[in-house]
């Protein structure tokens, strides 16, 4: 280890972050790889090393002969602070060599407010922020992730976009990037090329125009590049690689355990989800595979823990089978399951109690929205008494703690949408007198809202998001509705970074400047409160001269161009539309499995979908 | 419960793992090693394991002892070689063996501290300043504690240093003592303090502390 960093290692709070050397972390030697891979997460270790996805492509890189991908994280601010004190350039965890001097640095975009830590990574890297300030004498810039379904933000940082799954589109990528570093190519032949792989969007390659009124004009591709992306995915989920053999922390991270994925994809059809249609079409593992890799992992990896992970673990129809199956493995072996994103109807409850040993945890609801009529203006495909079917088995079982989640500012909400959210909770309140076997014990009921933010390639990418103020009076209303029932918690999220999560999400190439300006001026790890400030980011669309609100607050029209109708995830703009009219007509499109309703993301599969 | 021991090293990048990732770290080991071990009673049963005497963050040793007990009979050998496979670089089982003697009975604690100077000239006046602070009657250091309301206990640390030799080689001074393990041990570390508090101009650039031995009150190694 270098002497220099391990001095500075002794000044930082939780430095296991930042050694590597991790049971089952991949290490190569330097003389047998041409290609060194810099695997970057823009945000802290103990995030990126829950992410399934980073450990998916961490083992497909590793596996090709002569690549050395490693991991990167975000250093917090101790040890940023040291790093730019020492002048230590940030470095891949596995060999700790800079990264600077890698072929390719790969950013995994998961959420819009790590934005600003893609630039700081850069920057620590000792890289120009801007692509069109790097050449071929630097790494190769990329990224992908959900976020990259609207590119544009980080457009004039990024060399290429890989859009969807890049566990066949990465190698692709790697392949050519070696061919043109033993040919010799310039940055701009290479981007060229890239171009031509499908699901690659390489941005200098496109121009675009605006109108007068700020929105786009024209968005023409150069050089041959397609005029359309179509999204990456891996069409048989039983082929495509698990990472069973997978790095173990040697410190605790958010997500520390086994998680299997069951499938991809969503047969729901939620209208504020974009996971339910950018992952579309579903594509299932077989349970057999997964009850394999599900011991396996647990064997080699020591993990006593394990996860199912899926978008909507109910909806996997051999549930009951896998369970039974990987029960007969965990309980002699201590390893406790447990399912997340369960549904709240009955099925699924009477699965919990299966699983359920020992100590009863809370139990988490997400009705998303407080009236019927709302959640079917949404498409959430939950009723009052489901839910509260579902509240009634678990107090009988001897739960209680219940969170319910919901979302303030869904399109088409009333205050009587508001206030639904206060008497649905009363409801599970008074469900809970009814059937509790120990009423002295007491219940807590928890209300969270968050605010909602309207996200490209779902029907809901033309609405106007609520105004700041709009949230804070809603917040208030349903806080006030709630203030005399003392068995209910109200928390709700702060609109000030759902505002910026909108303005990011769906903003367009102008943007730039202004994240650069809210970075110069300190802006980073902005998911943390910790490092997050509002006033900086007000600041920085004030010196550019761009008003936020624009991206946010306006009704976007049926025809307009929108800065990310170059990338396509199968579902046709057609179908999100009358989704939307759906929404305003308060009417259910039926999940995937009662009926096809024909989105298009099966032609990406061959016609195709476990739906 | 606990009838086994292993003695193990602690080097290289694990030094930043900290006491209790060590502890997670070792009960997954042993799962992925196959060794089954046994676990506590009750509600939620989890493995169990012991480690005597944490060591400091950022500290190297080569003598750490760690208990636990097997669920079926396994060879000392045995269990060194499958769990040296299943541990992250830096850690390694170098014993197994059954019983040992009570916890309390490891007095002291070898260690080495290296303490590196810009140059000789400097290396050479710590010598002597260090030889002349641990020559004292008596030298109390301010400790950082969490329960003192001002953030500070004085330690004496003079009682607990059993013995101290210092050897200079170029910029760089080795202090080699045998410090009281428990009731109330000493870190070394704090010796570094007394000197960076009583001669800030001869502070170290770079401190590190290595532990090479666990000794009984007669001075012979404990196992």
């Amino acid at each position: 280890m270098d002497r220099q960093l391990e001095q500075v290692l002794h000044n930082v709070q939780k430095p296991a972050r930042y050694t590597g050397g991790e049971y089952n972390a991949v290490v190569k030697d330097r003389e047998t790889v041409d290609f060194r891979f810099a695997f970057c997460f823009p945000d802290t270790y103990e995030i990126g090393m829950s992410n399934l996805g980073l450990r998916i492509l961490y083992g497909v890189l590793n596996k090709m002969e002569g690549v050395w991908c490693e991991r990167v994280f975000a250093p917090w601010g101790d040890m940023e602070d040291e790093l730019r004190r020492t002048g230590l350039p940030l470095y891949g965890l596995e060999s700790g060599d800079p990264i600077r001097d890698f072929d390719v640095v790969g950013f995994s975009l998961g959420y819009e407010m790590a934005y600003t830590g893609v630039l700081d990574m850069l920057d620590l890297a000792g890289l120009p922020v801007r692509a069109a300030d790097r050449d071929e004498h630097h790494p190769l810039v990329i990224a992908g992730g959900s976020c990259a379904y609207n590119p544009e933000p980080l457009a004039a940082f990024v060399d290429v976009f890989s859009i969807g799954e890049g566990e066949e589109a990465l190698p692709e990528l790697v392949e050519c990037c070696r061919k043109g570093k033993a040919e010799g190519w310039s940055r701009k032949e290479l981007l060229r090329r890239l171009a031509q792989i499908p699901g690659m969007y390489v941005p200098s390659l496109y121009t675009v125009t605006y109108r007068e009124d700020g929105t786009l004009a024209s968005f023409t591709p150069e050089e041959g590049a397609p005029a359309v992306i179509t999204k990456r995915i891996v069409g048989n989920m039983d082929q495509a690689y698990f990472p069973v053999d997978t790095i173990i922390p040697s410190t605790e991270i958010v997500h520390d355990r086994v998680m299997l994925e069951l499938f991809r994809g969503c047969i729901r059809g939620c209208r504020f989800c974009q996971a339910g249609y950018v992952y579309r079409p579903v594509r299932s593992r077989s349970k057999e595979l997964l009850a394999r890799q599900g011991k396996d992992a647990c064997r080699s990896s020591g993990y006593q823990e394990m996860t199912l992970s899926s978008l909507s673990t109910s909806d996997y129809p051999p549930l009951v089978e896998l369970c039974d199956d990987l029960l007969d493995y965990c309980v002699p072996n201590h390893v406790s399951l447990s399912l997340p994103s369960l549904r709240a109807d009955n099925f699924s409850m009477s699965l919990m109690q299966r699983l359920q040993t020992g100590r009863k945890s809370g139990l988490t609801f997400a009705p998303e929205a407080g009236t019927q009529r709302l959640r079917d203006a949404i498409n959430k495909d939950v009723t009052e008494e489901d839910l509260l079917t579902s509240c009634r088995t678990a107090f009988t079982g001897g739960w209680s703690s219940v969170k319910l989640y919901f979302m303030l500012g869904l399109p088409t909400e009333t205050d009587e949408d508001v206030l639904g959210i206060a008497d649905l909770a009363r409801k599970v309140y008074f469900t809970w007198r009814e059937c509790a076997p120990d009423p002295k014990r007491g219940v807590r009921i928890t209300v969270s809202t968050s605010c909602f933010v309207p996200k490209s390639h779902t029907p809901f990418q033309w609405e106007a998001q609520n105004t700041m103020e709009e949230y804070q009076r809603k917040v208030n209303l349903l806080r006030d509705a709630l203030k005399r029932d003392k068995s209910i918690t109200y928390n709700w999220h702060d609109p000030e970074t759902s505002y910026l999560e909108a303005v990011l999400a769906r903003g367009d190439r102008r943007l730039a400047d202004v994240i650069e300006a809210a970075w110069r001026d300190g802006a980073k790890l902005d998911a943390w409160s910790e490092y997050f400030s509002f006033e900086r980011w007000m600041k920085a669309f004030r010196r550019c001269g761009l008003d936020p609100s624009f991206y946010v607050h306006r009704v976007r029209e049926k025809d307009e161009l929108l800065p990310w109708d170059m990338i396509t995830a199968g579902v046709r703009r057609e179908f999100l539309w009358r989704e939307r009219e759906q929404c305003y007509r308060a009417l259910i499109t039926p999940n995937c499995r009662r009926q096809c309703t024909g989105c298009g993301a099966n032609r990406l599969n061959g016609g195709v979908c476990d739906g | 419960m606990v009838d086994h021991r292993l003695l193990f090293e602690k080097a290289g990048r694990a030094r930043f793992i900290s006491h209790l990732d060590l502890m997670r770290t070792f009960q997954r080991a042993f799962f992925r090693a196959g060794i089954p071990i046994k676990h506590t009673e009750g509600f939620h049963p989890h493995a169990f394991i012991s480690i005597a005497l944490p060591l400091s963050l950022g500290y190297s040793s080569q003598c750490e002892i760690l208990e636990f007990g097997l669920q079926a009979p396994l060879a000392g050998e045995e269990v060194v070689r499958r769990l040296n496979g299943a541990l992250p670089e830096g850690v390694r089982v170098l014993d197994c063996y059954e019983g040992g003697r009570p916890i309390k009975q490891l007095a002291f604690l070898d260690y080495r501290v290296d303490l590196d100077y810009p140059e000789q000239s400097a290396a050479e006046q710590a010598r002597q300043a260090l030889e002349e602070l641990l020559g004292r009657e008596s030298l109390v250091v301010r400790k950082k504690t969490k329960k003192a309301k001002c953030g500070y206990t004085e330690v004496d640390v003079i009682p607990r240093i059993r013995s101290w030799s210092l050897e200079r080689e170029g910029a760089r001074l080795t202090l080699n003592t045998v410090l009281a393990a428990q009731n109330p041990g000493l870190n070394p570390e704090l010796i570094v303090e007394a000197l960076r508090a009583e001669r800030p101009e001869l502070a170290p650039e770079l401190s590190w502390c290595h532990r090479r031995e666990a000794l009984d009150e007669a001075g012979q190694p404990f196992r």
